[in-house]
């Protein structure tokens, strides 16, 4: 029973961390340019179908390692393009917010879609990161569980890192905190929202590669993690980075022992309750802004 | 230094800068006087390219610069200095300084910018970590100049520094001012408190309902006995 | 406005004697009017009041469901089910409404898509199943109208249109009623800034709170009209590609420039239908088609129109 346990929260910890890294990605574009991607989740899988490609297609030499790097600077440039294209045209308007989020949707469906001729609308399965497990007496924790959750935290800390240490992160911090102050001592703007919609977009990317070696890619398969991330950013507080991981490994742990007891079925529910219930009690979140 | 011909600029369908033509000579205080609400400040954003619409000519160093971004205008020397300041809130003084110096031209000069400012304003040197949020009034007036200057700008647009400050700290704002343009930088200044700013400025514009009504010397400006009004009626 | 309303509902009243005969034809024109009654809604809610609600075909599907639920149920007449689905949809809406009071933006967007997203599992579930839902396989035998003798059923296209009609001439003429009146200007003003309308003594609390019961009310009723026509549902409805279709009316038509959004209906309706070859790939143009609005028609038809004609003539169009 104490064992059962266990694994449903190591299974909370580790979709915890995948989840926090993701809304941080989120949180971290409409924070700084107030932008809202309903596309997210059809970026989540595009991470997982490019590694899906790279891997099981190609069949590439080297794995994982090389996955990933091949992985960021195709999220980064995609995201970066598709913020240049679509969303910068939008901004000299003033219901942008709105066409936003409308091109963004269609884009989801666009992209989800074009999974589906593609790839078929069956699911994919990636192997796992790592095989093996660690054995602590009777507890059995398995590799890949391990580096999935030390991968996206080690990405959360760098880019917390970024943001508070280099001459780009703080850039990102002055545009979301004042965009009027940015832009008066010259920060360009236009370029900040971009980058930022890159590197969101391979935050999501990378936690689709990472959950797909758990629960497989399917072309409709970003929604649960749009709303997901959201709900995180909302119970976190919009902007907040420890908000944001707060929320998440408790949003996680509340999947896992929600899905354990009462069925999968229950989860958004439970998300939806968790999510009504903060935007009524305290709307700006656990913690708010940057930091 | 900075000369306007003919200069025009709209804020969606208002019309608010007509025509307005005006220089500025390098080294030198220009002052901008008027009403509120009649275009000072637009003035100002125009120059350095942070209103949307504007026609006719800006010339600076001999090279045309209307409608140039922001950020170029900041990378060939021309910084805005904000009346509500515009600082970043969230962030340390230091860290507000060290974006002052973001542009191109300002990087390779932060070191050097970064001592003169802390020079220039000592108690900012001993809050580098304060938050800026947490600074009063003055206190964050003399942050907003002292980012302006770490863009390394040689001219400066400074838009009413002394407003709601009390009358002291005013004095040591304009005593600032006087202290930079004596260390080289040319000074574009919209103010509307009269008595100690008159002495700083070399000459003076006055601005009424978007077109140029006056121009000259604060001597000359103080003999104009329709513009007493707006010496005195501030 | 009224005239463009006039206009288009006037070449609708008289299309059947052209395609009367043909029932594929008379389907598409009936789903072109309960679109626009929908996608006008939304224009009132988006457009108008500037609330980014995004469920919008939650109501919908809330209000299908209800009337059909109500009418097999309780055994009441369809008529009499689709006003209860209306009010039901209207009591959604306030709910969902209320918790939106106090947010901004973006957050309003997901409150109102989270809605639409536990729909389907929550119509699925075994609560759901027990109000008569039907779960995964849906409901299958929804009574159709009875009225004065005639039955409103997918063999009667003709009787059917005619209601249409008149349910998107109502819909339409009180929205229209909404926008003019002092409601308008009230979100207008509130649209400009909430202070500033704060300062006229405009509650945003009530104006919001109003449009979403008013919008869903409207969609509800529409909404249990559809069931009752088509005879069966299922949770499909709530499938993301309609979702998006519904939005390319509205860009199409044009965001707050209403009646755009009835042109929109009925333009995207057949072009759907013109779509239908393409099979697999249509939610793909589906959805290249919205970016592509967007980017290029950003006041959608109406702002074309008015780009085109000389102003004050569609200045004239627009308000006359």
């Amino acid at each position: 029973m104490i064992l059962e346990y266990l694994d449903v929260f190591i299974s909370g910890l580790t979709n915890g961390s995948v989840y926090a890294l993701m809304a941080v990605g989120l949180t971290l574009v409409y924070g700084v340019s107030k932008a809202f991607n309903f596309a997210y989740g059809s970026f989540y899988s595009l991470g997982g179908y490019f590694a899906w490609v790279l891997m099981v297609l190609v069949g590439l030499w080297g794995g994982y390692i090389v996955v990933f790097a091949l992985a960021v600077p195709f999220l980064m440039g995609f995201g970066f393009v598709t913020e240049k294209l679509i969303i910068a045209p939008l901004r000299k308007r003033s219901d942008w917010e709105v066409k936003v989020m409308m091109i963004t949707l269609g884009l989801a469906l666009f992209m989800d879609n074009g999974f589906q001729v593609l790839f078929g609308p069956r699911m994919k399965s990636l192997p796992p990161l790592m095989e093996g497990a660690v054995s602590l007496g009777d507890i059995y924790i398995a590799n890949q569980d391990i580096m999935i959750f030390v991968l996206s935290v080690s990405g959360i800390l760098a880019f917390r890192w970024v943001l508070n240490n280099t001459r780009i992160g703080m850039a990102v911090r002055a545009v979301a905190q004042n965009p009027a102050g940015a832009k008066i001592v010259g920060i360009p703007k236009n370029r900040i929202f971009a980058a930022t919609f890159g590197i969101s977009t391979v935050m999501v990317g990378v936690g689709g590669i990472l959950l797909a070696q758990k629960y497989f890619v399917s072309p409709m398969g970003g929604w649960d993690i749009l709303v997901k991330s959201w709900v995180i950013t909302a119970f976190g507080g919009m902007g907040s980075i420890r908000g944001g991981l707060l929320a998440a490994f408790i949003l996680g742990m509340l999947e896992a022992f929600v899905g354990y007891w009462f069925g999968l079925s229950w989860v958004l529910f439970a998300l939806f309750a968790v999510l009504l219930t903060t935007l009524a009690i305290r709307p700006q979140g656990l913690m708010g802004k940057w930091g | 230094m900075l000369k306007t011909t003919d200069l025009n600029a709209y804020y969606d369908q208002f019309h608010v800068l007509h025509q307005v033509s005006c220089e500025v000579h390098e080294g030198e205080v220009v002052l901008m006087l008027g009403p509120n609400g009649h275009g000072k400040s637009t003035l100002l954003k125009s120059i350095c390219g942070l209103v949307h619409k504007v026609d006719g000519a800006i010339v600076y160093k001999g090279e045309a610069i209307t409608r140039l971004s922001t950020e170029k205008l900041v990378n060939r020397g021309i910084i805005y200095i904000a009346e509500n300041r515009e600082l970043f809130g969230e962030m340390t003084v230091l860290e507000n300084l060290k974006l002052g110096a973001y542009s191109r031209n300002a990087r390779k000069a932060e070191k050097k910018n970064l001592a003169r400012v802390f020079e220039l304003f000592p108690r900012l040197a001993t809050r580098k970590k304060q938050l800026a949020s947490t600074m009063s009034g003055g206190e964050a007036r003399m942050l907003a100049i002292a980012r302006g200057l770490m863009s390394n700008a040689d001219f400066l647009c400074i838009d009413e520094p002394s407003l709601g400050l009390q009358p002291n700290l005013r004095i040591e704002v304009f005593n600032i001012i006087r202290e930079i343009n004596r260390q080289g930088k040319t000074i574009l200044l919209v103010e509307q408190n009269i008595p100690q700013i008159a002495e700083l400025a070399g000459r003076i514009y006055v601005l009424e309902e978007g077109c140029i009504t006056f121009e000259g010397t604060p001597e000359a400006a103080a003999r104009e006995e329709r513009l007493k009004e707006i010496f005195l009626g501030m | 406005m009224s005239a463009t309303m006039a206009l288009v509902f006037g070449i609708m009243a008289v299309l059947p004697l052209f395609v009367g005969g043909t029932a594929h034809m008379m389907h598409i024109l009936i789903m072109c009017l309960i679109w626009a009654v929908v996608a006008s809604c939304w224009d009132l809610i988006m457009g108008f009041a500037g609330i980014f609600s995004f469920g919008q075909v939650a109501f919908f599907v809330i209000g299908a469901y209800a009337s059909a639920i109500f009418s097999i149920q309780l055994g009441i007449h369809p008529l009499a089910a689709m006003v209860l689905a209306g009010l039901v949809t209207a009591a959604a809406g306030v709910l969902v409404g209320l918790p939106c009071m106090r947010l901004k933006g973006a957050y309003i967007a997901l409150v109102t898509f989270a809605v639409h997203m536990i729909l389907e599992p929550f119509l699925k579930s075994g609560m759901g199943r027990a109000l008569g839902t039907g779960g995964t396989r849906g409901i299958l035998t929804i009574p159709p109208m009875e009225l004065f003798g005639i039955t409103f059923a997918a063999d009667n296209k003709i009787a059917v249109f005619y209601a249409a009609l008149a349910l998107a001439v109502i819909c339409s003429a009180i929205i229209m009623l909404v926008i003019r009146s002092s409601w308008g200007t009230a979100f207008l003003a509130l649209k400009d800034s909430q202070d500033f309308a704060a300062s006229l003594g405009v509650s945003a609390f009530k104006y919001k709170l109003a449009v979403f019961a008013l919008t869903s009310f409207l969609t509800g009723l529409v909404g249990g009209f559809y069931a009752h026509y088509i005879g069966m549902l299922s949770t499909r409805l709530l499938g993301i590609d309609l979702f998006v279709m519904l939005m390319i009316m509205l860009v199409l038509g044009g965001i707050g420039q209403f009646p755009g959004a009835i042109l929109g209906a009925i333009m995207t309706v057949i072009g759907n239908e013109m779509l239908a070859p393409l099979g697999a790939y249509r939610p793909l143009v589906l959805g290249a088609l919205v970016v592509v609005l967007v980017l290029l028609l950003p006041d959608g038809i109406m702002g074309l129109l008015r780009s085109l004609v000389p102003h004050k003539v569609a200045e004239q169009v627009r308000q006359g």
